[in-house]
């Protein structure tokens, strides 16, 4: 085993220096993926080494103020629970609710479990139902593609930018990477909305509580990207829509 | 003026992994402890890579934002807090490392070496400033080809391949220096540690 994982160590070491490129990158990527745990250690070893390069540096002290900004910041931005919005009304509400609520009722109960442990549950429970009455709440399934073909998800999205996705059969995210979720607008640039974490069965879910837009979205995507990513997508697709379901 | 501090090269996971389940329930005094222990790491990793005082204060605030946000993903089976916080702090520079590329113009990496050299006189001119700072210990301890790489690699955000052009060397070489550097800082990291 030790042997087959020669050539595998030696992209991994380069990878956690985050120099790999090309199709090896594409290659080593594949391999974490498929959830080898021995490049998984050894990645993680690596890249604790790889922090002496500035752990022995003389340390330089930021100005306290930043400190003071980024607790303004937390404070600002205390979590409150979900406010029950008024919903629109229309003609096949009924017809809807029901064909969204029959199909992803098992995926509720999932979603919300796994969910608790990163949101209040009964917070979680309360939005995901709230979306699933409103009439104007979609569901678009989501299908693997990239390192993961046998991912599947589904994106329940409201009009008024609140949503909520769950994902199974995705494996957890390689040591250094996370899964970013995205909304996409008609001729809009990828829109990063929050980062969905899978536990050992590949099951995971996220609350996505105000992504507005002045265009319909049209597309919903998750990809593989290193941690922190947020601007744009630079990595694999993992999960896509193809429209909502019928 | 940037203050100075030494700060012991143990890591003491074990503390800052407390403080991350306690920052993960909302604890401010444990994201308090949890800043006041990471920052000056992380701030030191932002000026080596940023150069700019204030770009790196504005990627101190963002990611420790992220920290409080997503306290609650961290796992400890998969590195230790200050691994988790840095590889943050290493992907956001970087991030802001292309953005600014894309935007000058004038950035341009190029495979002839006196080329070469004329943008890092740039960037070392810039370097000049409070951001220019002394060798680490354990980069000294390295030969100076395999230094050279790790730090383009990990602090310049440059690929094998980009390194390779940028030194004239055919890539299998600065492979080879790579991993031959980060033997070494492995070896390191197991002898503090017994």
């Amino acid at each position: 085993m030790a042997t087959e994982h020669e050539s595998w160590r030696a992209q991994g070491e380069i990878y956690a220096l985050g120099a790999l490129d090309g199709q090896e990158l594409k290659d080593f990527e594949t391999h974490l993926a498929s959830g080898c745990q021995i490049c998984e250690a050894y990645l993680r070893e690596t890249r604790e080494a790889l922090m002496l390069l500035h752990r022995a540096m003389p340390q330089l002290e930021p100005s306290p103020a930043v400190k003071a900004k980024i607790f303004d910041r937390i404070e600002r931005e205390n979590v409150v629970p979900l406010p029950v919005k008024p919903r629109s009304t229309g003609r096949r509400w009924q017809m809807l609710t029901g064909t969204i609520a029959a199909g992803v009722i098992g995926a509720v109960i999932a979603g919300v479990f796994y969910s608790k442990r990163y949101e209040p549950r009964h917070t979680v429970y309360t939005a995901v139902v709230n979306l699933l009455r409103d009439p104007a709440t979609r569901d678009y399934p989501l299908y693997g593609t990239g390192p993961t073909p046998t991912a599947r998800g589904r994106f329940l999205w409201n009009e008024s930018g609140e949503g909520h996705i769950f994902v199974s059969n995705l494996p957890r995210a390689p040591e250094g990477k996370m899964y970013a979720v995205w909304t996409i607008a008609q001729a809009a640039a990828p829109l990063y909305v929050g980062t969905i974490a899978t536990d050992a069965a590949g099951q995971g879910g996220l609350h996505i509580n105000s992504t507005r837009s002045e265009k319909p979205m049209e597309t919903f995507a998750v990809t593989l990207e290193p941690v922190g990513t947020t601007a744009a997508p630079t990595g694999p697709m993992v999960l896509v829509s193809k429209g909502p379901a019928a | 003026m940037v203050a100075l501090r030494k700060t012991p090269v143990s890591t003491g996971s074990a503390g800052a992994s407390h403080l991350i389940e306690k920052v993960a329930r909302q604890d401010r005094e444990a994201f308090s402890q949890l800043y006041d222990r990471c920052s000056p790491l992380v701030f030191t990793l932002a000026m080596r890579m940023l150069r700019e005082r204030s770009d790196a204060e504005d990627l101190l605030q963002e990611v420790f934002v992220q920290v409080w946000r997503q306290a609650a993903n961290y796992n400890e089976e998969r590195g230790s807090p200050e691994a988790w916080i840095i590889n943050i702090a290493r992907s956001r520079a970087i991030d802001k490392l292309r953005s600014t590329r894309r935007r000058d113009q004038s950035f341009v990496l190029t495979d002839d070496p006196s080329g070469a050299e004329s943008s890092e006189n740039v960037e070392s001119s810039v370097a000049d400033s409070e951001a220019k700072m002394t060798m680490n210990s354990a980069l000294a301890n390295l030969p100076e080809t395999q230094r050279r790489v790790l730090e383009l690699a990990y602090f310049d955000d440059l690929t094998q391949t980009e390194i390779a052009e940028r030194l004239s060397e055919p890539l299998g070489t600065v492979k080879t220096r790579m991993r031959a550097g980060i033997q070494r800082l492995r070896d390191m990291l197991t002898s503090q540690a017994v």
